[in-house]
């Protein structure tokens, strides 16, 4: 068993250090390396377009206090007030992370895995324009995925794709099914890592090549329950 | 209905359990300017809700609320808070004319749940009557309905969340529930949330009372705010008092051994409730305190809602006969009510009796507290083991305190008496073993001793829910907490008073000013402290509560400590006398009557209510 000491020496985040890709690979991504498979990342230089892959956790950071979901928020649902543009209030209910509570305590913050082999961008029925793009597609800068609305017909399949064995992030819009939620890694600086309080979150250059990475949150919380608490495989819900 | 105050819903989500009956309530704009929300605007409406004295708090007249402040709903650091308003099942005067006598009961909890009331539209919830069968309410934004919730009555706190969310389909719903303890009106029983969180002293047997096993909430929309770009800004400024060298100290503090790290600290100064408050200084501390947990118990901290301290810990018995249980702590107080004041210094033991403690949904605080006297009295020969339902309740034995939890969760044997708290079984055996049952009001004292520390005294003896070690040292220090139980956010987030980083009182009210548009400043905030503890203090004298009950227990003045760097200390009854007075002075409450003056009231804007 893994010892897992609570965090303790505080830490400040220091903005460029989530953009510099972060030195602590070893604390990165459900933190141990039996869990971890070989990524690579290298470290964007100051001032250049970071070229960003994933927002990963460390779930042995994470405490559950969800200021990355009200930081998510604040930013990709802007306000406008007298005719300027201002960062939201923060309404968790419109953050692109969501971050699921469990007993015994375990909290795994989830976001879109912009998953690299995108299975939401396969079942994707809209057919490939000029471009060879469908309605949902990979945009070059930062491999974001982006759904085209003129050409989107609603037929939640990228949400029912994503639900089968991925994080289930993409919610249809339940008026028109348009898939919601999928991370914008926010032009290249995640507000979300940026706001966290604990470090737990960082942004991945390159592909993500853990085994929990994009996987439902409850088999997430599985595993650490029996990691962190030696209780086997217990019952939770979705 | 007219537009609410920016940062107010302005509405209360209203529910009669007799009738069935789910409605919204306005809160009226001057009621939430005075007295903003949580703690403040629930002695507001208890005051309006129960005008005569003498009501039964387990009956259903008794209205029970759940009160997030202004601040909640927003990403404010720890703006996490609940505070749960109600009259007391467990508190009482020396004498009174009316029946069933209580104080007002204020239980505070952190975690997600009023914030989540504020996302679903509502300033608060209050729950009134009381249901014929067991029901969960369920609340989705503007869907309010009352489900029956006989599958999940006699379930424990620790699956409740794990059932709450099965049935209910999205992990999105943040809960409060009662125990099997709450179910029995147990006068000792909490409300949990997230089975570990609880507000405590009782207001669990309200809730079981009305037969409500459990709220749940889920909201999707934002409070307003009045100045958008100035909450922006000071938004950032307060997260700011959390960084740097100062701020960084003292949340690494917490961070790393979160309110446990008092154990030694408590103990060593000798103001720690040990062998039922009779030493400040625990022998066996380094067995229990936070250093052994970190090495042998907990496994990872958790934070509330936008809380950047992350006090709580949880974890797991890693060998000896409790290996494997799952649950959080030790911490300060569970700590210490099960471990040095029952001279426990088994950690494993500790956290079992927590674990269940919880699980029964049971205020460890109290529970210890009895514990510890029969202990007492059973070590004396003043009671038998026939009486303790054959226990061999000595000092220190783990498995008959285990035991003992059991039967006052369940009101059973012994139980039937210990649950009703310390005062009710120091009665039951004898006057002669009052001078060591440790209450104020009949509220056991929580894990502070004070025989070296007379100003927690004061705090003990004139808190207005009886017996309470957060309610403040001095009127000052009094008048901060009650204005910050009001406004959602954690006493543990806001330095002011005390040598620690954090937020000032100052960034609090100017939050408040660009949430609500009104000039708000440090003056203006301690107001709203003031005005509610005096309104707290109006409805105690209603109730029959009087300067004869702002006492303490004989031990104190009679029984100097004899371990420990506080060796020796004993309160002095004249200066202690002298203290009260000089108290009541500074408050500008009658020495006679305990009540506020006339003068006072005026200046608090409560004269329309005498």
């Amino acid at each position: 068993m893994p010892q897992a000491p609570p965090p303790d020496s505080p830490r400040d985040p220091g903005r460029r250090r989530v953009l510099q890709g972060l030195a602590s690979v070893s604390g990165l991504v459900l933190a141990h390396g039996s869990l971890l498979a070989t990524f690579s990342f290298s470290r964007a230089a100051q001032g250049r377009t970071v070229h960003a892959f994933a927002v990963v956790a460390d779930l042995e950071r994470c405490t559950g206090c969800r200021t990355c979901e009200t930081a998510c928020a604040a930013y990709n649902h802007p306000a406008t007030i007298d005719g300027r543009t201002l960062r939201g209030l923060g309404n968790p209910r419109l953050s692109n992370m969501r971050v699921y509570g469990f007993i015994p305590e375990v909290d795994v913050p989830v976001t879109c895995a912009l998953c690299s082999d995108a299975p939401c961008i396969e079942a994707c029925p809209v057919p490939e324009d000029e471009h060879g793009r469908r309605a949902l597609y990979r945009r070059p800068r930062l491999h974001t995925i982006l759904n085209d609305t003129e050409r989107c017909i609603g037929c939640r399949s990228c949400a029912a794709a994503c639900a089968v064995d991925r994080g289930g992030v993409i919610e249809p819009d339940p008026a028109t099914g348009r898939p919601t939620h999928i991370c914008t890694l926010c032009d290249g600086e995640p507000r979300c890592a940026l706001a966290c309080p604990y470090d737990a979150l960082s942004i991945m250059r390159g592909p993500v090549d853990s085994e929990l990475h994009g996987k439902p949150p409850v088999e997430i919380a599985q595993r650490m329950m029996e990691r962190w608490y030696s209780l086997s495989a217990p019952e939770v819900s979705p | 209905m007219s537009a609410a105050l920016p940062g107010f819903h302005g509405v209360l989500l209203d529910v009669d359990l007799s009738t069935g009956t789910i409605s919204r309530r306005p809160v009226p704009a001057e009621h939430s300017l005075a007295f903003l929300g949580g703690r403040g605007l629930g002695v507001r409406l208890l005051w309006d809700l129960l005008p005569q004295p003498g009501v039964d708090p387990l009956g259903p007249d008794n209205p029970l609320m759940f009160l997030p402040g202004p601040l909640s709903g927003f990403p404010v650091p720890s703006a996490s808070r609940t505070c749960v308003v109600t009259k007391s099942p467990a508190t009482a005067p020396v004498q009174s004319p009316h029946p069933h006598a209580s104080t007002v009961s204020y239980s505070n909890m952190g975690g997600f749940f009023g914030p989540e009331i504020r996302f679903a539209g509502y300033d608060g919830v209050l729950v009134r009557g009381a249901s014929p069968e067991p029901v969960v309410l369920v609340v989705d934004d503007d869907d309010v309905r009352l489900e029956p919730a006989g599958d999940l009555w006699g379930m424990g706190t620790e699956g409740l969340d794990e059932a709450l969310a099965e049935r209910l389909g999205d992990r999105r719903f943040r809960s409060v529930y009662i125990g099997p303890a709450g179910e029995k009106l147990c006068r000792r029983a909490c409300i949990l949330h997230t089975a570990a969180r609880a507000a405590g002293r009782g207001v669990g047997a309200v809730m079981g009372a009305k037969k409500l096993k459990a709220i749940a909430v889920r909201g999707s929309q934002m409070p307003t705010v009045s100045d958008h770009a100035a909450f922006l800004r000071r938004l950032e400024r307060a997260r700011r008092r959390f960084e740097g060298m100062v701020g960084t100290l003292y949340r690494g503090v917490l961070r790393r051994g979160g309110t446990a790290m008092y154990l030694e600290l408590a103990s060593k100064r000798g103001v720690m409730a040990v062998r039922n408050y009779r030493e400040g200084t625990f022998e066996d501390i380094d067995a229990i305190g936070y250093k052994a947990s970190r090495e042998n118990i907990w496994v990872r901290n958790s934070a509330c809602y936008c809380c950047r301290l992350s006090c709580k810990k949880s974890g797991v018995v890693k060998d000896g006969p409790y290996a494997h249980v799952v649950h959080d702590g030790p911490e300060y107080e569970t700590g210490t009510m099960f471990g040095s004041n029952l001279m426990i210094k088994d950690l494993g033991g500790v956290l079992k009796a927590i674990a269940r403690g919880d699980d029964l949904g049971l205020d460890i605080i109290s529970t210890g507290n009895v514990i510890g006297f029969l202990m007492e009295a059973y070590e004396k020969g003043l009671v038998d083991r026939a009486f303790l339902d054959g226990l061999d309740l000595q000092w220190g034995a783990v498995e008959p305190v285990h035991a003992m939890i059991e039967k006052i969760a369940a009101c059973e044997g012994v139980g039937a008496i210990a649950s009703q708290g310390v005062a009710a079984v120091s009665k039951h055996i004898g006057e002669h073993t009052a001078s060591f049952a440790i209450h104020v009001k009949g509220m056991e004292l929580a894990a502070h001793n004070v025989q070296a520390n007379p100003a927690r005294a004061l705090c003990y003896a004139t808190s207005n829910r009886g017996a309470c070690h957060l309610s403040g040292d001095s009127k000052h220090h009094q008048d901060f907490v009650a204005a910050m139980d009001s406004t959602g956010v954690c006493l543990f987030a806001v330095s002011a008073g005390r040598p620690m980083p954090g937020m000032s009182c100052e960034d609090i009210a100017m939050l408040l000013e660009a949430i609500t548009g009104e000039p708000w400043d440090e003056d203006r905030f301690m107001a709203v402290g003031e005005r509610t503890f005096a309104l707290e203090r109006m409805f105690n004298a209603r109730e029959g509560f009087t300067p004869a009950d702002d006492s303490l227990p004989e031990r104190f003045f009679t029984e100097p400590l004899t371990l420990g760097k506080s060796e020796g200390a004993v309160l002095d009854r004249a200066e202690f006398q002298a203290s009260l007075a000089e108290w009541y002075a500074e408050r500008g409450y009658d020495a006679e009557t305990g009540r506020p003056g006339a003068e006072k009231l005026t200046a608090l804007g409560l004269d329309a209510l005498t």
